[in-house]
């Protein structure tokens, strides 16, 4: 294979990793507070 | 708290249902109240809380209260059926935030009332100010439906400041909605409560605990409860043993009546286990979302940041009433 046709495929290769990488599952973190009612203290 | 969560890595957004600042509806006339919903909503702010709903208890001092104060805030205030008298939304209904390439958004709805109800306080000689909700439903989905269409969000969360009920009858009807975090009567923290197409989820109250969803998002479709899914595969691996054992006994049972029995055992099991895989598979490859909902218990175990704390004592002096 001349160098040419080698860089190539290692472009497509590198082009092709970010959707890969894409395709594993992301974590997210949601944190929820709610119905406070004013509290502004643990003891209040 | 909520930083030491932030420092974990994965990206987080704190969002609150709703019914944070005032006691009750009438409370907002206390000598104390104006100081301890200023105090809340700069706190909010200043923890990256990036949305609240508004509930009955936040309206205490009025829609303008609510504005004024967090006309400078990153904190979006947010209802898509709250509406003065002349029927004009009083809060934008949803925004959107991107968390690593996620795009999550996020929904506001208000308690209905059949007619405009007076918020804040009378002030001699002018007219109180008048809001109504309108029939939340067909207003959550419309945004909903927009958001999914036209911002082409991943995933949509309801921040429903109503009561259960209402909150239930929506996550079962409106569709396009992942979560529905539900506050208005103060309901202790629960468990991720399936409800159609939707998960309703308790925030917990009085600011004692931090309800922490984590979700792996991988593809499109419904999210599935992770703990659900650790029970299933419990289930399935003392499945796979009592079936072992009942094979092993029919290969060296040598009475009629009892290979009669353990043949019926064996495909009855062979079954269950049949059904159970096909559950998890479908959990698993129906679009690879799953959500683990926790607590967060936030106990005198946890240290106050010095800063805040006088801020608190201000509104609330050590050994004052309230404590």
């Amino acid at each position: 294979m001349s160098p040419r046709p080698v860089k190539l495929a290692a472009l497509a290769l590198l082009l092709l990793l970010p959707m890969v990488a894409g395709a594993a599952p992301k974590q997210l973190v949601l944190l929820f507070t709610g119905d406070n009612g004013g509290e502004v203290a643990p003891c209040g | 708290m909520i930083e030491k969560e932030r420092k974990q890595g994965a990206p987080v957004l704190v969002l609150d249902a709703g019914n944070a600042l005032f006691k009750s509806r009438d409370s907002a006339a206390a000598p104390d109240a104006r100081a301890r919903a200023e105090l809340i909503l700069s706190q909010m702010d200043a923890q990256g809380t990036a949305a609240m709903a508004v509930g009955t208890r936040d309206l205490g001092l009025g829609v303008d209260f609510l504005q004024a104060q967090t006309r400078k805030a990153k904190l979006k205030l947010l209802s898509a059926n709250l509406v003065d008298a002349q029927e004009k939304r009083l809060f934008p209904a949803s925004m959107v935030t991107k968390l690593q390439g996620v795009s999550v958004g996020v929904v506001g709805v208000s308690p209905e009332t059949p007619k405009p109800v007076p918020v804040g306080i009378p002030a001699k000689g002018a007219p109180q100010e008048l809001v109504r909700g309108l029939p939340g439903d067909a207003l959550v989905a419309a945004e909903v439906r927009r958001l999914r269409t036209e911002s082409k969000v991943d995933i949509v969360v309801v921040l429903a400041a109503v009561p259960y009920d209402e909150a239930l009858r929506l996550a079962d009807q409106v569709e396009g909605v992942d979560f529905v975090v539900q506050s208005h009567d103060g309901r202790p923290p629960g468990y991720a409560q399936k409800q159609g197409q939707a998960t309703v989820i308790p925030p917990g109250d009085r600011g004692r605990q931090l309800a922490k969803l984590v979700l792996q998002v991988a593809g499109k479709g419904r999210f599935e409860d992770a703990a659900e899914q650790d029970r299933m595969r419990q289930s399935l691996r003392l499945l796979d043993d009592n079936l072992a054992r009942a094979k092993k006994r029919l290969a060296s049972s040598q009475d009629a009546g009892e290979k009669r029995a353990l043949e019926q055992s064996v495909a009855s099991l062979e079954a269950r286990q049949a059904s159970l895989r096909e559950t998890l598979a479908g959990g698993a490859t129906g679009g690879g979302r799953t959500h683990l909902l926790s607590y967060i218990q936030l106990g005198s175990d946890v240290p106050a940041d010095p800063a805040v704390q006088k801020r608190v004592e201000r509104v609330e002096p050590p050994g004052s009433a309230a404590h």
